[in-house]
């Protein structure tokens, strides 16, 4: 075995590894704050593609700086971002490094199926602040579950893909910088650790960060297909649904309202087969590629679900439906004092509001006029001067005739179900 | 006050002197008052049954007839727990640890009062308070008139009663007319007399005092509240409470019950009220009409903002948020069958609806239910007031709900929780209360049986719990 430095491959890696620093817009507390935060990257390409984490650089970046390994900082732009993979890319100013004649590396990829349990990993970042540090590790499981639903800055993540578990030493900071073996192949992109944890360290799987490049470079985004179900491991509940073993997905809820639930499908029942391919759900780690094989669909599939409800099999049709955060878009009404998210179809369906109109308040200012009329965070105003609130326009155009002319605003809110009214007053 | 007393401007000094004493002179002495109305009052314990324990509770009652009937404030008896969990009631007379036998009777949802009936023994002893009723021309008890009152020790003091004497502070509308007093006047449910020794009022539960109590030795530590539980400060005023006395319950859970079905009602501000050109009333936005309801019937639309009832428009409070306490009080006055008439608010437009009530579909604490000692958990019917919560249409109600769990037994370690909704058992659908209990008894008693299967929901999430029994 070579030592690690020796490598070309893996100088070539040191040399393409870089310091991402962000400032970012947050609208809570009733007013428009900018952040700054640290990260890494990994440079993948000669015209300036940078890798990161979706929790280190997404929409609201307002500045994002990349700081290469020859120690010269140069501007980036947001490629798109993807926070179920918690992935994102950026890509440096094209105009800025040729003026500058900027020379960089960049790094290669490997494949992440081909590690196994207790091969040496390296983890590069840039952790609190201390750009180009080198951890060593190993691989501690090659396809761990895990899944947050408001695990990358309020949005949801691990959904549809597993992560790559190593005990290399990940510190804040580390995030989006790549995880390597010894010839410099970057086989995942460090993305968080256990809180508290001695050295449980999670990355994502090369393999899936290459997808998900593919898809940004070409689509600035990221479509899944979404049909509503919420799977769970059928482990040990074979018997009881008389099932082989490695059979089947069972489905522990269905969203009301749902694709699956206007096909009819309902918690309790197993999932055995999506357009005739078998699925096997046996353990939490084979969830989420069950689940990636639905969202791969074009958003419209029509697919073919086969299932099995107590001593019955049948065949379903369910249309899938773009999949939504349950994040909507934010916004500041800074003389009101006040935050609000846009409704999303998954947040109503979350909180069983009717519809997906209305915005939620996510903060207020003490003492401006939103708070002083009682509204509150987890509010969701569905009225403006008696007119509905379809969409964050509607608040906005509220508030620009407010800003013309201050005068007081009625506001319709709800809160657990019961409906308030409320006057803003200049 | 008893006797006015006329001031001649020349004497004003002396005057304020004889305002002062005129009181004193006029009544009886208070020992000579407090006696005999002791006899109206009495304390009452019950307890309270569940699957894994029983508890005490101790209130104070008020006699209000020669039948013994009794009343106890609302607050006498948690409103979430089922009527039938109500058990053993004794009555005690103050300051004798004899306890004799009562009933319960139920509710008025109207007055808020439990009605209890005491043994014939005890009702021969008892001395309505009616007979201390003010006569007709007294005036309205008012701003610094000195009142007094009975509170009771505890228990263990044989229920030894004691004096207290206060002075109102102010008399509100809330929307019942309250008089707060300066200090404690008489104990929750008791009744409150004038220096003359009339009938005033019935002391509220709510209105115990509070304190903050410091630590001296943890400098920054969070101070403890102290609640008086067992004395109130304010009390309803009689007009308020006595007419109504007759309302005994003709069943424990307080039926018939007037439904109208406007769901979550919410008061406006005046800044709101101001807003929508009503600045001399008030209104009650309907957050929302239920199914098949009598509101949905009258045509009423959710956030419809309620303006009028029979025409009177709705009166403004202070606090404001009195005025739904206020049309459920207009509501729980009358009876179904009675048509309310209501004007509501819609956009800019003003409705009127004519609304027949009915009768309030089965309330939670009316659902039957049954214990599974060995399962570790009840089973209640799925009711009304189950699908307005789960937002569901009463067309697909089904199901039991668990309303209780016991404490690391099988279900509960098997993750089922409070109010979690059964929808099947072994992965059969439940259909009725009564088929799910017969279920459940039969997995009960097979003794052979190693685990069941339910699916539950709980909020918009669904899942399945494997309960294993061995």
């Amino acid at each position: 075995m070579r030592a690690a430095g020796v490598s070309h491959g893996f100088n070539q890696l040191l040399d393409s590894v870089v310091r991402i620093d962000v400032r970012e817009v947050a609208f809570d507390q009733g007013t428009r704050r900018f952040e700054a935060s640290i990260g890494s990257g990994v440079l993948l390409s000669a015209d300036g593609l940078v890798l990161t984490n979706a929790h280190v650089v997404g929409p609201r970046a307002i500045d994002i700086n990349i700081t290469l390994p020859n120690l010269e900082r140069v501007e980036a732009k947001l490629v798109g971002w993807d926070h179920w993979t918690d992935l994102a890319l950026v890509r440096l100013d094209h105009e800025s490094v040729r003026r500058r004649g900027l020379k960089f590396a960049h790094a290669e990829f490997g494949d992440s199926d081909k590690l196994y349990p207790g091969e040496t990993v390296y983890a590069v970042g840039t952790p609190y602040g201390l750009t180009r540090t080198v951890t060593r590790g190993i691989i501690s499981n090659t396809s761990r579950y895990f899944e947050d639903d408001r695990g990358v800055d309020g949005y949801e993540t691990g959904s549809f893909n597993t992560w790559l578990q190593t005990d290399a030493a990940i510190n804040p900071g580390n995030s989006g910088g790549p995880l390597v073996i010894e010839d410099g192949k970057v086989m995942g992109v460090t993305s968080r650790g256990y809180l508290g944890a001695n050295n449980l360290g999670f990355a994502i799987p090369a393999n899936t960060a290459k997808r998900i490049v593919a898809g940004l470079v070409r689509d600035g985004a990221i479509t899944r297909s979404y049909i509503g179900i919420v799977p769970r491991d059928l482990q040990d509940l074979e018997s009881f649904y008389s099932l082989a073993l490695n059979t089947g997905m069972l489905i522990d809820s269905v969203d009301p309202g749902s694709p699956a639930a206007r096909g009819g499908l309902r918690g309790g029942d197993v999932l055995l087969a999506v357009d005739g391919r078998a699925v096997d759900g046996r353990f939490p780690e084979q969830l989420p590629p069950i689940q990636n094989l639905i969202a791969s669909h074009p958003v419209g599939s029509a697919l073919r679900l086969t299932i099995k409800r107590g001593g019955t099999s049948f065949e379903t049709i369910v249309t899938t439906e773009r999949l939504e955060s349950t994040m909507g878009e934010e916004w500041a009404l800074e003389h009101w004092g006040l935050s609000v998210r846009k409704v999303s179809r998954a947040y109503a369906r979350e909180h069983q509001l009717p519809d997906a109109s209305g915005v939620l308040v996510i903060g207020v200012r003490p003492g401006f006029p939103a708070e002083v009329a009682g509204l509150l965070p987890g509010d969701v105003v569905t009225r403006i001067n008696q007119r509905p609130v379809g969409s964050l326009e509607v608040i906005k155009s509220a508030y620009a005739a407010y800003g013309v002319k201050p005068q007081p605003t009625l506001f319709e809110a709800e809160r657990d179900r019961r409906v308030s009214l409320y006057i803003l007053k200049p | 006050m008893i006797r006015s007393v006329r001031i001649s401007p020349l004497c004003f000094l002396f005057g304020a002197a004889a305002l002062w004493l005129a009181p004193l002179r006029g009544a009886p002495a208070l020992p000579a008052l407090w006696a005999p109305r002791v006899k109206s009052v009495v304390a009452v314990e019950y307890y309270t049954e569940t699957e894994s324990d029983r508890r005490p509770t101790i209130a104070y009652g008020t006699a209000v007839d020669n039948r013994g009937t009794i009343i106890l404030p609302s607050s006498a008896v948690d409103a979430r727990v089922p009527p039938k969990q109500l058990q053993q009631f004794k009555v005690y007379l103050p300051g004798d640890p004899t306890g004799y036998d009562g009933t319960y009777l139920g509710q008025d949802v109207f007055t808020g009062c439990h009605y209890v009936r005491a043994d014939p023994k005890l009702a021969a002893q008892l001395t309505p308070v009616t007979a201390w009723a003010a006569p007709a021309g007294t005036p309205a008890p008012a701003m610094a008139d000195e009142v007094w009152g009975i509170g009771l020790r505890n228990k263990d003091e044989d229920f030894a009663p004691y004096i207290l004497v206060s002075h109102i502070a102010i008399v509100q509308s809330l929307p019942q007319r309250t008089a707060i007093a300066q200090q404690e006047v008489a104990g929750p449910g008791l009744p409150v007399f004038n220096r003359a020794g009339f009938l005033i009022g019935i002391a509220a539960s709510s209105f115990g005092q509070t304190y903050l109590e410091f630590s001296r030795l943890e400098r920054a530590g969070t101070p403890v509240m102290l609640v008086d539980l067992e004395e109130s400060s304010a009390f309803v005023l009689a007009d308020e409470i006595v007419p109504y006395f007759g309302r005994v319950p003709q069943n424990i859970y307080g039926r018939p019950l007037a439904w109208l079905g406007a769901y979550g009602l919410e008061p406006m501000d005046r800044e709101v009220a101001s807003f929508l050109r009503l600045s001399a009333q008030s209104g009650a936005v309907v957050s929302e009409v239920l199914e098949d309801s009598p509101a949905e019937k009258a045509g009423m639309k959710d956030h419809d903002i309620i303006l009028a009832i029979d025409g009177q428009p709705l009166p403004r409070f202070r606090p404001y948020r009195i005025v739904t306490d206020y049309v459920e009080r207009e509501i729980e006055r009358r009876k179904p069958g009675d048509v309310m008439t209501l004007t509501v608010l819609r956009g800019s437009d003003r409705v009127e609806l004519k609304a027949p009530l009915g009768e309030e579909p089965k309330l939670i604490r009316e659902a039957e239910r049954k214990y599974f000692e060995r399962l570790g958990f009840t089973v209640r019917e799925f009711v009304y007031g189950d699908a307005v919560a789960r937002r569901i249409k009463t067309g697909e109600a089904s199901g039991v709900v668990i309303s209780y769990v016991k404490p690391n037994g099988p279900a509960a370690i098997a993750g089922a929780g409070v109010e979690d909704w059964v929808k099947e058992i072994d992965g059969v659908a439940v259909k009725s209360f009564s088929e799910a209990a017969a279920r459940l008894a039969a997995i009960e008693a097979d003794s052979g049986r190693g685990e069941f299967v339910l699916l539950v929901s709980h909020g918009s999430d669904t899942s399945i719990l494997r309960v294993k029994l061995r």
